[in-house]
């Protein structure tokens, strides 16, 4: 069981990766903002890969303590965290180079909600609702 | 009737003078464009700011650029008397590299960008100082005025040169922000200015 919770933790990580980078893609045609030198492909790849490896052993883990609502306590948790997560977005002190940094928590935030996305629309797939 | 005709003086002053009919006048006319033929060719050349140049400054934890520089500079090594700088720097060009520094910092709490948007210096004269220059002049920043010295460095290398300064202002004397927190009082000014002969 674990490993498929490891498996669901990577095709969603990956899964939120490709999505981040299509929407960087849209975002710099139709705004202008090029943040690639910032957040590259590597980047996106390796944070949403890493969040999907947390997720599963998160997920794991509750399911080996919380028996009985772990996916509930899961799913508040991984939102929760996504939602606090977005304050980095806006705290970080971009390279003075940047032109618009006030364009770069639009980018970001919605990017920072993908994996907790990606998770909860492919876990079926891989674990099955308890519900 | 007379005609009262104002125009500079080789020494910089203003001289007037009173003529009472046309040959008079003519010849005040041909005075006055002596003059200033006289004044262009003693002051010092002008320099065209290049579009690469770079205003830092920092203060304890906080630091960033303005990306807008315009003004006026004259400067000739060899006649600092006719040299001159008169610049502005735009306030809501500030950048941090944060949204939401930039956003503050031109707020009323520090800059106030909406209602002192420029900050200006304008020199009274320029020395020599060592192996540079020092520029003394008025500085207006967030709606005061305070006479600063500007020591910096010039590098000329035929049509275009270079404008080195650094300099230390108190904020609190101009007002801005709150006297203590994470910014420091005395706030570095790193100032590189590339510039093209006009």
């Amino acid at each position: 069981m674990v490993k498929k919770y490891y498996l669901l933790g990577a095709v969603s990580g990956i899964l939120s990766a490709v999505a981040s980078l299509i929407y960087q893609y849209v975002y710099k045609e139709s705004l202008g903002a090029d943040f690639s030198g910032i957040i590259g492909i590597p980047a996106v790849v390796g944070s949403c890969l890493t969040g999907g490896l947390i997720a599963a052993t998160g997920y794991w883990l509750l399911e080996k303590f919380i028996k009985k609502h772990s996916e509930i306590v899961f799913n508040l948790l991984f939102t929760i965290l996504s939602f606090a997560s977005i304050v980095g977005a806006f705290a970080m002190k971009l390279p003075l180079t940047v032109e618009m940094p006030e364009l770069f928590p639009g980018l970001v935030v919605p990017m920072h909600f993908l994996p907790a996305l990606a998770w909860m629309t492919l876990k079926p797939m891989f674990v099955g609702s308890k519900s | 009737m007379g005609y009262l005709i104002l125009y500079p003086t080789p020494s910089y002053g203003v001289g007037y003078l009173l003529t009472y009919n046309k040959n008079h006048m003519k010849k005040a006319l041909l005075l006055a464009a002596f003059a200033c033929a006289q004044l262009s060719a003693w002051a010092a050349p002008t320099w065209q700011i290049g579009p690469k140049y770079n205003i830092t400054f920092s203060g304890g934890e906080v630091g960033g650029i303005f990306k807008t520089l315009k003004g006026t500079i004259a400067f000739d090594e060899a006649d600092l008397n006719t040299s001159s700088f008169m610049v502005s720097v735009a306030v809501a060009s500030i950048n941090t590299g944060n949204a939401l520094m930039n956003k503050h910092a031109k707020s009323a709490d520090w800059f106030d960008a909406a209602k002192y948007p420029e900050i200006k210096f304008t020199t009274n004269k320029i020395v020599k100082s060592g192996t540079g220059y020092q520029a003394t002049g008025t500085l207006e920043l967030h709606g005061i005025k305070q006479e600063v010295s500007i020591p910096f460095t010039f590098k000329a290398a035929g049509k275009t040169a270079m404008f080195n300064g650094t300099f230390e202002i108190s904020r609190t004397t101009f007002q801005i922000g709150k006297p203590s927190g994470e910014v420091s009082d005395k706030i570095k000014l790193v100032i590189a200015v590339p510039v093209t002969k006009n």
